[in-house]
């Protein structure tokens, strides 16, 4: 066995060790200014996976939910009596919600406010989780076939899960928001505070506050700022909690351990276009603009009709002696 | 014995038989990433193509070449989804770490050899933790990978090490084995 280890190690055929190992930096630091490097190739192979994903979704589902709720077997009586206090809640709050909407409506339309922009719904279905050291993904049934785009929102039916980051044929990635390489610009409600919302691969990402002055409390509601025109704003996302050191983080709304079937939202802002031809404010008004004065060049222009009378030259007082003469053009 | 051994597989198939480890590699790398949680997300999936060339790095290094444990690397970057290239090098690199330190990993057995194992993958996952931990640390803004799931993933790879152990030591018997003097 010695034997044929050395005469292994002797073969010239195997490219160098070290030449491998730089090869392997070299990928490193391509990947990193290449983001997409590998995308292609990921997409493609989870386009292949699909229909095996798919067939073996529902067994592997029900096997997850089991072992899921395992720990939840014990705390069922006390949760039902938690959800029905909180339904009853829900219903007096959805009905003040009801007649707040039907305000905001009306005074949208007395103020002629600009609606919001009409989103575009794909519903898919999760199809592969993966819970990786420095990623954290799931993978939906729907792909570029179905008009789904990187940096659309993914919703469940509670808030926001992530934003697809990456898109094959018939299949996408998702970057959740608990990844580490998730940010989303989020407002904090009542006071409107804007925040960077970072993931860092635990359940709770992390709040970075854009000023140091403000305060929060627990329990704030957190959503989509829209910055960036990326992703709609208003999306719900979670609650302010604090980190027992000083710092904030945000409980989110969705399970995405959980979710079964999510919403794409397909939010394009469409581009502001600049108007075909320049308009003067007038015209932008509505008025008619004066029609611009006929050319005169060929004719000689009318003398005038009331003329003023040339004031007389007056002569110059003579000079002091020492002063400097002035010029005739002044 | 090693004579019938040598006979036992044509010579037309020992090119085939030669990509028997890169194909186990491979194949451990797509069923390791394979995107289904049957925890929950609890625990990350093991680093299944690690076993292939480790055991063969060790067995058959001749078959186990390091442009092998690149392309074993490359496909678990490409199926894992994590960023380019960071598993390309912790392989490659602990390749490297087992063909120096050949002789001392193989002379190991029974607990010791999990533990020469674990030895390995612990070196991977700390090539694989600070190269991510050194980009985060040149991105402004970046938070460092936490270290919770780096050594979960650790735990789940040495604890499927005997059983993943035991299906590339039957393929090597089966197939491998049988034409060690031919390649």
């Amino acid at each position: 066995m010695a034997n044929a280890w050395r005469i292994a190690r002797k073969n010239n055929l195997q490219l160098p060790l070290v030449i491998v190992v730089a090869l392997a930096v070299v990928l490193v630091l391509l990947g990193r200014a290449q983001v997409g490097l590998f995308d292609r190739a990921r997409a493609h192979a989870t386009d292949l996976m699909a229909p095996l994903l798919v067939k073996v979704r529902g067994p592997v589902a029900g096997f997850d939910r089991w072992i899921g709720s395992i720990g939840e077997i014990f705390s069922v009586y006390e949760q039902n009596l938690k959800l029905k206090e909180e339904n009853a809640r829900l219903r007096q709050w959805r009905n003040v919600a009801i007649v707040l909407q039907g305000r905001v409506n009306r005074y949208q339309a007395l103020l002629h406010a600009v609606p919001d922009p009409q989103m575009n719904r794909v519903l898919a279905r999760v199809i592969g989780r993966a819970s990786r050291p420095f990623l954290q993904t799931m993978i939906l049934d729907a792909g570029r076939g179905n008009k789904v785009l990187p940096g659309q929102a993914v919703m469940d039916a509670r808030g926001m899960i992530g934003r697809i980051y990456l898109t094959g044929q018939r299949t996408s990635w998702v970057i959740l928001l608990t990844d580490l390489n998730s940010r989303i610009p989020v407002t904090i409600a009542p006071r409107n505070v804007q925040a960077m919302m970072t993931g860092d691969n635990t359940a709770n990402p992390v709040v970075n506050l854009m000023s140091h002055t403000v305060t929060l409390h627990a329990g704030d509601q957190v959503t989509s700022s829209g910055d960036g025109g990326l992703l709609p704003a208003g999306l719900p996302i979670g609650t302010v909690l604090s980190d027992g050191a000083g710092g904030w983080r945000v409980a989110l709304l969705a399970d995405a351990a959980a979710s079964q079937d999510v919403e794409i939202l397909n939010f394009s802002k469409p581009p502001e276009a600049p108007p075909a031809t320049a308009q003067l404010p007038a015209e932008a008004a509505g008025l008619k603009p004066q029609a611009p004065p006929p050319p005169q060049a060929a004719t000689a222009p009318p003398p005038p009709a009331a003329a003023p009378p040339k004031p007389k030259p007056v002569a110059p007082a003579p000079a002091p002696a020492g002063a400097p003469a002035e010029d005739e053009d002044r | 014995m090693a004579s019938l051994e040598r006979t036992a597989t044509p010579s037309r198939f020992r090119y085939l038989v030669a990509t028997v480890p890169a194909l186990c590699g491979l194949l451990g790398a797509l069923i390791a990433n394979i995107p289904i949680s049957l925890l929950g997300g609890l625990v990350p999936a093991p680093l299944l193509a690690l076993v292939p060339v480790y055991f063969w790095c060790l067995v058959r290094p001749d078959l186990m070449t390091p442009a092998v444990a690149l392309l074993i690397g490359m496909a678990e970057d490409i199926l894992s989804g994590g960023p380019p290239g960071i598993w390309t090098l912790a392989f490659v690199l602990t390749y490297a770490l087992v063909a120096r330190q050949r002789d001392s990993f193989a002379g190991l057995a029974g607990l010791a050899a999990i533990l020469g194992f674990a030895t390995a993958v612990a070196f991977a996952c700390a090539v694989a933790y600070f190269s991510v931990a050194a980009f985060a640390f040149l991105t402004p803004g970046a938070s460092l990978p936490p270290v919770p799931p780096i050594l979960g993933e650790l735990a789940m790879t040495v604890l499927f090490y005997a059983p993943s152990t035991l299906v590339v030591g039957w393929v090597h018997h089966k197939l491998v084995g049988a034409s060690r003097g031919d390649v």
